[in-house]
């Protein structure tokens, strides 16, 4: 099963598609979890969602933005998708009688 | 000072691989944040990945396994080496000649299975064949000898560390040749006098003959 930050890093992935690169997922996480995530933290996990065949990367094109430097490309595989899929469904599955929960649940019927 | 701090970035971004380096200088110049932070960022991520290396056992096989005893072993066989040389007239030309091919190739196999069995922690094995040749130079004393001759097996080793950081295998056939050679070598030359252990120099030969791939070079 995935970790907390490999499944916000796969779910910034899918939901950036084609303009999912390292520093966009990076900018992604940090305006989800309010938390400044490392550039350590992101390559490693990149790295081993890679390794474990989750994600594929690639250099991508460079920027003037970026100083003329390529991007690092990731995208999501059919196993990574699955993989993130499983954890949602545990998450909001062991979440369903959770106090916030059913709080959430109430407030918005 | 944002060019000084820059440079600091990009001479750390040395220590990656080519492409990550390109990739996470692009990311820190986009995101525009302080060089010292750019600097700490990086700082982290080249410490994630050596830590990770450090979680199998190759750059520990490499650095205390090899690297640290065979630099030991070699100085020891470089100085019986040089002084079979200095008193050449008392043994025969072909053990010395046959005693020098033998220490250049524990040597060069020694180095090429440092290289091949993890290139990303060669500092950390070129450190762990550096320290006991600083400790033991300082301590070299044999009046007759320079003590450049405990470093006789040095060129043959980086030689060894060169090729097996380049190259990407030896052929399985050619592995087992050298790993038979070398065996033969030490049967013939190894002399009497050394410690037992001295054996352990051809391990790395046999290392590589059992790690060669058959469609490698």
């Amino acid at each position: 099963m995935l970790g907390e930050f490999e499944y916000l890093l796969i779910s910034a992935a899918s939901g950036l598609g084609d303009q999912a690169y390292s520093g966009a997922i990076q900018r992604e996480i940090a305006a989800a979890t309010g938390r400044r995530c490392s550039i350590g933290a992101l390559y490693t996990t990149i790295d081993r969602l890679e390794s474990k065949g989750l994600v594929k990367t690639w250099m991508g094109e460079a920027t003037a933005q970026r100083g003329g430097r390529a991007k690092r490309m990731v995208r999501v595989t059919a196993k990574g998708v699955q993989a993130a899929k499983s954890f949602y469904d545990a998450v909001t599955g062991i979440s369903r009688g959770a106090q916030w929960a059913v709080k959430d649940a109430g407030g918005t019927s | 000072m944002r060019d000084a701090g820059w440079r600091a970035v990009e001479l750390a971004a040395q220590l990656l691989d080519r492409c990550e380096s390109e990739a996470v200088l692009g990311d820190l110049e986009e995101a525009g944040g302080s060089p010292w932070r750019n600097l700490l960022d990086i700082s982290g991520l080249i410490v994630r990945q050596q830590a990770l290396l450090w979680k199998s056992w190759r750059p520990w096989l490499a650095s205390f396994g090899l690297a640290l005893p065979a630099s030991l072993m070699l100085m020891g066989f470089s100085l019986s080496v040089s002084l079979a040389y200095r008193h050449a007239g008392e043994i025969a030309m072909p053990l010395l000649a046959g005693r020098m091919v033998l220490l250049a190739a524990w040597s060069w196999t020694g180095g090429y299975a440092v290289a091949a069995m993890s290139k990303r922690t060669l500092w950390m094995s070129i450190v762990s064949c550096c320290l006991p040749c600083l400790f033991c130079l300082a301590r070299f004393r044999v009046p007759s000898l320079p003590s450049a001759c405990l470093l006789l097996f040095l060129p043959a080793a980086i030689w060894g560390v060169w090729q097996g950081s380049r190259l990407s295998g030896i052929k399985t056939r050619t592995a087992i040749l050298l790993a038979t050679a070398v065996t033969l070598l030490t049967l013939l030359f190894m002399g009497e006098g050394l410690p037992a252990t001295t054996w352990m120099l051809i391990w790395p030969a046999w290392y590589l003959a059992a790690t060669a791939e058959s469609n490698t070079l």
